[in-house]
């Protein structure tokens, strides 16, 4: 009996996403195109957002001949065609094997749909996109990617019907694209939409992808006024938009007068022969930030900005006829309130509270932005500002900035790498309540553990850059600031450089 | 209600001669069973086998048509026990559990069963839950079949030989008056194909032809000294010899390819499709089956036939023994069998063949290429293939450097039981970490990233046992945690009983989702009474008090703040004994597909409904996460931060959010900050809301709404 040899097919999918059923399409077109199909799937728990798999095998030629023995796993490097719904687990099927340069052409949305461990790392975790993209295209035969979850979206259809439009399309298997729109109309659940998104899918493969606009390369910043001029002299080119977007941020947070600071402490650096462009853009960029501290007046500012509710509207993808109404979740803590006191007065406080044991006590606030008192309470707070410059908060945080730039100011003239480092760490200063804690703790541990004795040259210099990298990778590893204690420790047992001198 | 409908399936049961039925493994059996003229069928829901009894509940008209007994038991031992119907009585009776555990579970009334043996046709589908995908201890059914003289098979993953199974299964059962177990594995049970139908039967006796008598009595068929002991006998000496005629007759074991060969393979019936796709590649073997090595298939891997085995191998140089898991105890079977015929066939297997794990394509290859290379027979094809296979993934790895972040499954959005994780990692911060006992079920997941809680799992509905002696020897008390599935499953009795009884000081959270939700939404004795479903509302409250539970405090689970005092209360009372703690909240994915419908509806009616959402303010997030790390939300995730001055992703709620309310709860009650809003969406707005929202905006107007700043220009 002459031997066939089955096109073999995995689908790749996240729970509840309609695997299932995208494998059940494929599977009766194939039937009713008189092929022989099998498919088999995993399922169990992972149906609970999980990742999964559904494995297809048809067997062409007329389904009456002798039964096929047909393969229940997909076996590395003879799967010859891959259906996948998202970036990384894509990208795990070219690790197991199921999709290889010599054989399969790959379909698969480029879309990300983050895991738990990208979503909480402590800054940015995620997993490089292009370096994903660029295993995809060298380890595929041919393949079709681009955001088909995007196009699902246009369509107003599931994405699982875009990525059988895709398949009908790439005519990798023995069946025509009517007869995969009439396994569409047989299940007969949401026919119509279906329908759009595979023809919207089918489109794609047939007539390739539409080629992105070109990036048109952003105008030269330009200075609205004197202060934004004075930016643009002081600073390198590669730092101008950032110089400038802090100047008019600082300005809108505070007051011109609040701007020119910024621009005076930036001008400490601009001229230093250590400070490259690139470094004077990473300062200008983080002093904004933390100069623009989220204190209670700036978070009330922030709330009742123009626009906002359009904005909300427009991601919360809600139509125009219909109302919203939005409550901000608030909880002021003691160190919230009384930090708007002036230092005297608020330490006092602050201490009283302390006393009492009510530093972990704090306010639940439901304000609602959208009705007028609430409004009306957050106008009055935004409408602070002009008392901010009195507040302990504000001493306390120009009181870390300037420690921060002099310890800047210092290492850029021992090494301007480790500089660097330092100007980063910056980063590490952020949040609110706890997590704002948390943060000043670690910053301060490095500062007087790791900076000021290599300053000091208590450490050898040589590992300054390195110990700054490492420090921050550790403060942003766990909460508990944990993997930091242990990179100090093993930073104490480094040689003494005046040790070395001695010997 | 089951999650899955069945509607299109449940037509194809009642297929009959001459049609063809396309459809998964497991309906297939199902489909068998009536062909069989099964009189009963029972057994406790469980991936991947779940969808025997989903949709045999929903299709009821048919049964009681055929006059089929259905039982949804409350669990494995139950359903085994069901079984007893056909020691006295000629009913054919089938049941199905998940495998190992559930036949752990059912292992007391299965020996109690198999020792009086069966006059009616028993069979027991267990759903392998082995390899990739498994979600259980990985142990085989093998041993439970060999002590307690089950017949157990295990047929090649194609429909028309699982369902032949199903029917010579019954037959066997019957021919020998013992019952049959059939094995089936994760991707048999989902395996898509189709076979030649025939016509369900009715059985003689059933719920419509009700036996006119009971039996009569008859000391013999109770499993008690002194019939025990005839039994014990009978099960050698009567019965073993009647299967392995049967199986002999009816060609239940499949022998293919050539008669005189060097070598040959015998290998279990669900792992041939496997070994047929390498030797395929290896030229030995074609699309068709037509294997050119002499091969043994052993649909039935207990009892073996050793004349049949004896045969195979006779004049072989040597054999190789393809079983999956451990121990190899058809391997050893094989071996005695060959002494005992002396016959020195050499042995292949677990030596060749990995004693642990699934044996996928590429674990067969190499097993293969290592057996034909030892007995001089060539395959370079398959180790080209191997070496290929090796070289790819050296080559990936090294593009990808490092590797890949995994993906667990997790916690619905909107799941009610997120909330009571939230709640205990907030509350560990607080007073420090508490042994925790995990169980089976969805809230399993709170083992899995970002909760990571859990120190042991001891089955299902066990955590409470598990914690007994905990309890009794650590400072703190242990939190043990249970679904009510596992509630009524088994930890009413084997964990609360035994707690109250030697007043063990612990606390118990108690999740009242209302189903079995993590194998398919089945109802539960608790489950709200509904025309569809088979709840009848039992109160779970009331269940503890009735057995002197001193402290029952119910919590509703997205209130994270108040869960929090609930928990902290009963980790501090002075209150001594069982302290269980009532988590209630509807199973969102249950509550979704009610409301989803009936909202949709109402919009387009042009009523006035109210939806709630959250949302995440972009520029009020400082990028921490320390929300998705309390949360762990599928829709609560990140995005590229806009700011230009910014670079770490922003949290950010997708269009998934159900609005379940966790995102604030966590944000107050850990007191994380300020970027959190709950939007009240009013679609079909009334004349008032419109009335209401005009003023409001007018006065906000009033205040200078506008001359606030405009938000941040994009990042380029």
């Amino acid at each position: 009996m002459a031997d066939v040899r089955p096109v073999r097919l995995l689908i790749a999918a996240l729970g509840g996403e309609g695997g299932g059923v995208l494998a059940s399409w494929i599977t009766n077109a194939a039937v009713a195109a008189g092929h022989v199909a099998q498919r088999t799937s995993i399922p169990g728990v992972a149906q609970r957002t999980g990742a999964t798999t559904y494995y297809l095998e048809i067997a062409p030629g007329s389904a009456d001949r002798a039964k096929p023995v047909l393969a229940l796993n997909p076996a590395p490097g003879e799967v010859d065609v891959m259906l996948a719904s998202e970036l990384l687990e894509t990208t795990r099927a070219v690790q197991s094997g199921s999709i290889t340069p010599s054989r399969t052409h790959l379909i698969a949305s480029t879309h990300r749909v983050f895991t738990v461990d990208e979503k909480s790392a402590m800054s940015d975790g995620r997993v490089d996109t292009d370096k994903m993209l660029d295993v995809l295209r060298r380890f595929s035969k041919s393949s079709l990617l681009t955001d088909l979850a995007a196009t699902a979206r246009n369509a107003g259809s599931q994405l699982n019907a875009v990525m059988l439009g895709a398949l009908a399309g790439s005519h990798t298997l023995p069946i025509e694209a009517d007869i995969f729109r009439a396994a569409i109309r047989a299940e007969g659940k949401a026919v119509d939409a279906n329908l759009r998104g595979f023809e919207a899918g089918y489109a794609l493969s047939t007539q390739g992808v539409a080629k992105p606009a070109e990036i048109v390369p952003a105008s030269a910043p330009r200075a609205e006024n004197q202060l934004e001029a004075r930016a643009l002299q002081l600073v390198p080119k590669e730092a101008a938009p950032i110089a400038l977007e802090g100047v008019r941020r600082l300005t809108d947070y505070q007051s011109e007068a609040y701007a020119t600071l910024y621009l005076d402490r930036l001008a400490r650096f601009t001229k230093q022969r250590a400070a490259s462009g690139e470094f004077i853009r990473e300062l200008a960029r983080l002093l904004a930030v933390r100069m623009s501290f989220e204190d209670t007046i700036r978070v009330a500012q922030l709330k009742i900005r123009e626009g906002r509710i359009e904005r909300l509207r427009r991601e919360s993808g809600t139509g125009s006829d219909a109302l919203i109404r939005v409550s901000e979740f608030m909880k002021p803590g003691p160190e919230e309130i009384f930090s708007m006191l002036p230092p005297k007065l608020a330490t006092r406080a602050l201490a009283w509270v302390e006393k009492r044991g009510w530093s972990e006590r704090s306010i639940k606030m439901k304000v609602s932005t959208t009705s007028f008192f609430g409004f009306l309470r957050l106008r009055l707070l935004a409408g602070l500002r002009w008392w901010r410059p009195r507040t302990l908060r504000y001493a306390q945080e120009q009181e870390w900035a300037e420690r921060w730039l002099d310890l800047v100011e210092r290492a850029l003239v021992i090494d301007p790498e480790a500089a660097k480092g330092v100007v980063a760490s910056a980063d590490l200063v952020k949040g609110y309540g706890e997590t704002m804690k948390r943060g000043l703790k670690n910053w301060t541990m490095i500062a007087n553990f790791v900076v000021e004795p290599f300053l000091t040259n208590k450490m050898p210099l040589d590992q300054f850059a390195n110990a700054m990298t490492q420090a921050r990778i550790a403060a942003s590893k766990d909460p508990e600031g944990k993997a930091l204690g242990a990179l100090i420790t093993s930073l104490r047992a480094l040689p003494h450089p005046q040790q070395i001198a001695a010997e | 209600m089951a999650e899955v409908s069945f509607h299109s399936e449940i037509k194809s049961l009642t297929l009959g001669k001459g049609e063809t039925f396309r459809g998964e493994g497991i309906l297939a059996v199902t489909k068998a069973l009536l062909q069989s003229g099964v009189a009963y069928v029972g057994g406790y829901q469980g991936a991947p086998v779940s969808h025997l009894l989903d949709v045999l509940v929903q299709s009821e008209d048919l049964l009681s048509e055929l006059g089929v007994h259905l039982e949804t038991c409350t669990n494995e031992a139950a359903a085994a026990a069901m079984l007893g119907a056909s020691i006295n009585y000629p009913l054919r009776g089938a049941v199905t559990w998940k495998s190992i555990v559930g036949t752990n579970v059912a292992a007391d009334a299965l020996s109690n069963l198999a020792s009086a043996g069966v006059i009616g046709g028993s069979l027991i589908v267990v759903g392998e839950d082995y390899g990739e995908g498994a979600s259980v201890i990985q142990e085989r059914t093998h041993a439970f079949a060999l002590k307690s003289s089950i017949w157990l098979l295990d047929p090649r993953p194609d429909l028309p030989t699982i369902v032949r199974m199903v029917e010579k299964g019954f037959e066997l059962s019957e021919a020998s008056n013992t019952p049959v177990m059939l094995e089936l594995r994760i991707r048999a049970c989902h395996v898509y194909g189709s076979f030649d139908a025939s016509d369900n039967v009715a059985s003689t006796f059933s719920a419509k032809h009700k036996i006119p008598s009971p039996a009569t009595f008859e000391y013999d068929r109770l499993s008690h000294p002194p019939a025990t002991f005839a039994q014990e006998k009978h099960k050698t000496e009567l019965r073993l010899p009647q299967a392995q005629k049967f199986i002999l007759e009816n060609e239940l074991n499949e022998i293919a390819g050539p008669e005189e060969a060097d070598v040959g393979i015998i290998v279990q019936g669900g792992v041939f499709n496997v070994l047929n796709g390498r030797l395929a590649l290896a030229g030995l073997s074609d699309a068709f089956g037509n294997v050119k090595v002499p091969t043994l298939v052993l649909n039935v891997t207990y009892p073996l036939v050793p004349d049949q085995i004896a045969k195979f191998c006779a004049g072989k140089k040597s054999v190789l023994i393809v079983e999956e898991g451990n121990p190899e105890f058809i391997e050893q079977a094989v071996g005695q069998i060959l002494r005992k015929a002396d016959l020195n066939t050499k042995i292949y297997g677990k030596d060749v063949l990995p004693a642990a794990g699934e044996y996928t394509p590429i674990v067969m290859a190499r097993g293969l290429t290592q057996f034909f290379e030892a007995n001089g027979v060539a395959v370079p094809a398959l180790a080209e293939w191997i070496a290929q296979t090796d070289a790819h993934q050296k080559e990936v790895a090294a593009a990808l450097g490092s590797p890949l972040p995994p993906r667990p499954p997790t916690f619905c959005t909107g799941c009610p039981e997120r909330p009571v994780f939230s709640a205990m990692k907030l509350l560990k911060q607080e007073m420090g970490p508490v042994h925790v006992a995990a169980d089976i079920g969805c809230h399993a997941f709170g083992t899995f990233a970002p909760f990571s809680q859990g120190n042991s799992i001891l089955g299902y509905g066990m955590s409470l046992a598990s914690a007994a002696a905990v309890s009794g020897t650590q400072q703190k008390r242990p939190v043990s945690i249970m679904g009510d599935g596992g509630f009524w499953h088994n930890g009413l009795l084997t964990g609360v009983a035994g707690a109250t009884f030697n007043k063990t000081d612990s606390v118990l959270i108690v999740m009242n989702n209302g189903y079995s939700s993590a194998t398919g939404l089945q109802d539960i004795p608790s489950s709200a009474p509904e025309k569809d479903g088979r709840g009848n509302g039992l109160e779970i409250e009331n269940a503890l008090k009735s057995l002197g539970v001193p402290y029952v405090k119910r919590q509703r689970t997205y209130g994270v703040a108040g869960m929090m005092d609930t928990l902290r209360d009963a980790l501090t009372s002075d209150e001594k004994g069982l302290k269980v703690v009532i988590a209630d909240g509807e199973c969102q994915l249950a509550r979704q597909r009610r409301v989803k419908p009936a909202f949709a509806k109402m919009k387009a009616q042009g009523k006035r409904v109210e939806r709630t959402r959250f949302w995440v303010d972009p520029d009020v997030c400082t990028g921490d996460h320390s929300c998705i790390r309390l949360s762990g939300c599928p829709s609560l995730t990140i995005k590229p931060n806009e700011d230009p001055l910014r670079t770490a992703p922003v949290a950010h709620v997708n269009n998934d959010c159900v609005g379940c309310g966790l995102c604030g709860e966590v944000a107050h009650a850990a007191q994380l900050c300020p970027s959190f809003a709950e939007i009240k969406v009013i679609e079909n707005p009334t004349f008032f809301d419109r009335l209401r929202h005009r003023i409001a905006a007018a006065m906000i107007r009033l205040l200078g709404g506008n001359r606030a700043s405009p938000a941040p220009v994009p990042a380029e």
